[in-house]
């Protein structure tokens, strides 16, 4: 068990912050434990951490508030800006919906996935997860003979460039998110459909989120 | 006030001075309570320890024997220090006069 034990011990550890990890795998190095107790104390160590972390309201806002419902709803208009697209190749009219809806698209996902980032941090594994659960979910269930799977999926570039940018952004400059959100919200009342106001919503506030929390978010 | 854990670890830390750091003070718990002593719970305690401000903690050197990795050192501060006596003091005074505190008798 020994050598690939304690190559699972060090993979195990990469969850772990890097001076954390160089000090628990010297303390286990020192205090001669075999692997398997190595893996228990580093295991332990890192549900520790998750459960310290999953202790404020962010993680649960990030994944179960964000990540879940607005995947839903971005695979859903992904299929409207689709069908909008082979609209617009046939009938020329359908292009300036086709010229709202794509920035909308990129616009939301952009947004949700900043704030994704923003608040997960350490726990974007469980946001990222629960995106990957409602895409397996409806791809599994999308039946269009005129339309391919993929037509679920064109949110995900702009969201992971979101997170993306979340994870390494500690201050924005409030003019900027103010010209964003307010760019993102006049988009969705211009294109969007008035009976989905609550989607609509779902997918706007991340967007005054950034605006609301910019300027006091901290570094940590 | 400390909790028994949080007692254990600045005491075991202030006895072990300039070479308090993760692995002694675990062993220090160890072999003073005869009970193992799990790194996650020492390591989220020196955090929570840290973030009070009963102790400082900064990384050290790497040795040989770590396989070249680092310690993190630790030291209790003054503040800590004085947690810990007002802990002992608490418990002094709770066990007076119960039959478990009296000196154990030598054989």
């Amino acid at each position: 068990m020994s050598d690939i034990g304690w190559s699972v011990v060090d993979v195990f550890s990469r969850f772990l912050e890097n001076d954390e990890r160089e000090a628990v795998r010297g303390d286990l190095a020192e205090a001669g434990e075999d692997a398997w107790h190595g893996f228990v104390d580093v295991l332990g160590l890192i549900v520790r951490r998750q459960a310290a972390l999953w202790k404020s309201w962010q993680p649960w806002l990030a994944a179960f508030g964000l990540a879940l419902p607005a995947s839903f709803l971005l695979m859903g208009f992904s299929v409207s800006v689709s069908r909008c697209y082979q609209r617009a190749m046939s009938a020329g009219p359908e292009l300036w919906m086709l010229a709202g809806y794509v920035p909308l698209l990129i616009g939301w996902s952009w947004t949700g996935g900043f704030v994704v980032g923003w608040l997960s941090r350490r726990t974007l594994w469980v946001s990222g997860l629960a995106t990957c659960l409602a895409c397996v979910f409806c791809l599994e269930r999308f039946r269009q003979a005129s339309l391919s799977r993929l037509c679920l999926l064109p949110f995900v570039l702009p969201a992971a460039l979101g997170v993306w940018r979340g994870l390494r952004t500690v201050r924005i400059h409030p003019g900027w998110a103010v010209t964003l959100a307010a760019v993102v919200t006049a988009l969705a009342i211009g294109m969007g459909s008035s009976g989905a106001w609550l989607s609509n919503f779902a997918l706007t506030w991340p967007a005054w989120y950034i605006v609301a929390t910019g300027r006091i978010r901290s570094s940590s | 006030m400390l909790g028994e854990f949080e007692y254990l670890l600045i005491t075991a830390a202030a006895r072990l001075g300039d070479q308090a750091y993760g692995a002694a003070i675990r062993e220090e718990i160890q072999s003073a309570t005869g009970r193992p002593c799990s790194i996650g719970g020492l390591y989220t305690t020196l955090d929570r320890l840290q973030s009070k401000g009963f102790l400082q903690t900064w990384m050290g050197d790497a040795t040989a024997e770590r396989g070249g990795r680092a310690k993190r050192m630790v030291r209790v501060t003054a503040k800590g220090a004085q947690a810990a006596q007002d802990f002992y003091h608490a418990v002094t005074r709770v066990s007076r006069g119960v039959s478990w505190a009296a000196p154990r008798s030598r054989s």
